[in-house]
């Protein structure tokens, strides 16, 4: 019965995706490794459109292969200046650029993990199918997901979540679901990652994995990740505080150094 | 016992309303799992709803009620859409203005058209009275609709599982929902006489709900839900056929509630 249902639905797709053109989401992107990964200029932003400032003329740097941590107190715009970042929230006034290009939607080279992320409440979807969406990025529209099978094996067993790919993603702890996320986000290709309070309330063991894991990408991924705790700072080769408005660097790394944890 | 089975199958118009039957019910159930997955059982009633000022509208100025269903339905959509994108209304009131209006609008017309024609099949559905032209809408739009969600299949679920996601792809979301939206009143348009416009909202809610509970990816919720809505379909036509007192309509979406209490109860409360 199940393998008549694989080859119904094998043929079906088959036939439907060869009638259908292939177009991707959006342009294919190079890999950018080298030089500045993000660079801003004067750049302000609000929180939502009509809304007041959240931050105002920000300059700073950050070379590729560096790990930048983003700190400051609640509401001192470190979300949304990921937002920006991402292309989920328009510039407000200056320049800033990442990967080589104005944020917009659409980057594969780009990956942002929100502080709380919106997932549909008790959706059917097995572990494995959320990371296998990392590499919609290098499908693209009417076209069934046939590639990309060792990348996904690959990621999950380098954040320990094998043994949990068959499960359903409701039935995760937020630790394991963290690392699907950036498992997801490792199979898209991203070389720039931008993670909004990744550690909060994860659990020690899950902490130690997505540490190692960063530790071990090298050069190879930007990591620029907003946090509050102090203790969180050490594993950064440069760190960038938010307050009152503006942004200032406080450590500076020259490029491709890395300390690790 | 198996004469009773079989015997209807010999009559022309129990065939037809079989093949109906079949054809909507997996239609309904495939688009219902995005319905119940989204969240959007509402919306959905809306659609269906609004059906009813559309087709008495297209009757009585001359032209095919398939084609004023099916402007009356987007018009809802669209109408719900561009209330909840304004401030201080929310979606759900949105919808449930145009819910509200559109069928009053409907009962408006009923009235001024009663004196010609009698629309307890429009409200309440006619299977047994599928006529061949009736036969080609459902199958042309099930086609139709099977095809536009099987080719969309990782985008609508992607849209419907992590929509800020899909947004960071450029996968659209936003773009997704609304062609779910325009399916969702596609299939309503021409399941209209199956279980009627008051009804139809049962066929993408009820047997998707089961799927929900039973099916562990997407797909496996569609395959469930097909199961339910074919033999809820099949069991109601049955029953309608038997019980003289029992109106098609109610009967199939009696049928199909069966599975999803059966699947409700025997799961685990938790």
């Amino acid at each position: 019965m199940k393998g008549f249902f694989h080859s119904l639905r094998r043929l079906s797709s088959k036939g439907i995706f060869a009638l259908l053109p292939n177009v991707p989401y959006s342009p294919k992107e190079p890999s950018r490794c080298g030089g500045m990964a993000i660079r801003a200029n004067g750049l302000s932003a609000r929180a939502r459109a009509g809304g007041a400032w959240v931050f105002a003329d920000a300059t700073f740097e950050i070379p590729c292969g560096c790990r930048t941590a983003l700190v400051g107190p609640n509401g001192s715009g470190k979300s949304t200046l990921l937002r920006v970042l991402a292309g989920l929230l328009p510039l407000g006034e200056g320049s800033a650029e990442i990967g080589g290009e104005t944020p917009r939607l659409g980057r594969s080279r780009v990956a942002y993990l929100s502080q709380r992320p919106h997932l549909t409440e008790h959706f059917p979807l097995p572990l494995r199918r959320l990371v296998q969406m990392g590499t919609y990025a290098h499908h693209g529209w009417f076209e069934e997901c046939h590639h990309g099978d060792q990348a996904v094996d690959l990621a999950l067993a380098r954040l320990g979540l094998t043994e949990l790919a068959d499960r359903p993603v409701h039935s995760l702890s937020g630790g394991q679901l963290q690392r699907g996320l950036i498992a997801r986000a490792v199979v898209q290709g991203a070389e720039i990652l931008l993670l909004d309070e990744p550690f909060a309330a994860l659990d020690q063991g899950s902490r130690e994995i997505i540490e190692r894991f960063l530790a071990e990408q090298g050069p190879a991924l930007t990591v620029v990740m907003a946090t509050h705790d102090p203790a969180e700072l050490a594993p950064f080769d440069r760190i960038l505080e938010m307050r009152d408005g503006t942004i200032r660097t406080r450590h500076a790394c020259t490029g491709h150094t890395h300390r690790h944890a | 016992m198996l004469e009773l089975l079989t015997q209807p199958l010999g009559e022309a118009f129990f065939q037809r309303a079989l093949v109906a039957v079949a054809l909507g019910g997996v239609m309904c159930a495939c688009l219902g799992a995005y319905v119940v997955l989204r969240r959007m059982a509402f919306v959905s009633t809306a659609l269906t709803h609004s059906i009813l000022p559309g087709i008495v509208g297209a009757l009585m100025l001359g032209f095919s009620p398939y084609l004023g269903a099916l402007a009356a339905a987007l018009l809802t959509a669209a109408g719900a859409a561009w209330l909840a994108a304004r401030k201080g209304t929310s979606e759900d009131s949105a919808i449930g203005v145009m819910l509200s209006v559109m069928f009053a609008l409907g009962i408006v017309l009923m009235q001024q058209a009663n004196s010609w024609r009698d629309f307890t099949g429009l409200l309440f559905g006619s299977i047994l009275s599928v006529s061949s032209t009736d036969l080609t809408v459902i199958g042309l739009t099930a086609a139709g609709v099977l095809f536009g969600l099987r080719s969309l299949h990782k985008e609508l679920e992607l849209a419907a599982f992590d929509e800020e996601y899909a947004q960071l792809l450029g996968a659209r979301p936003a773009l997704m929902r609304g062609i779910l939206l325009v399916l969702v009143a596609f299939g309503a348009v021409a399941c209209v006489r199956l279980v009627g416009a008051l009804l139809t909202t049962a066929l993408f809610v009820i047997p998707a709900a089961t799927g929900v509970l039973l099916g562990r990816t997407v797909p496996q919720v569609m395959a469930w839900a097909t199961g339910c809505a074919f033999l809820g379909g099949v069991g109601g036509l049955y029953l309608s056929y038997y019980a003289k007192a029992m109106p098609s309509g109610a009967g199939i979406v009696l049928c199909c509630s069966v599975p999803y209490f059966i699947a409700r109860l025997s799961q685990r409360p938790n």
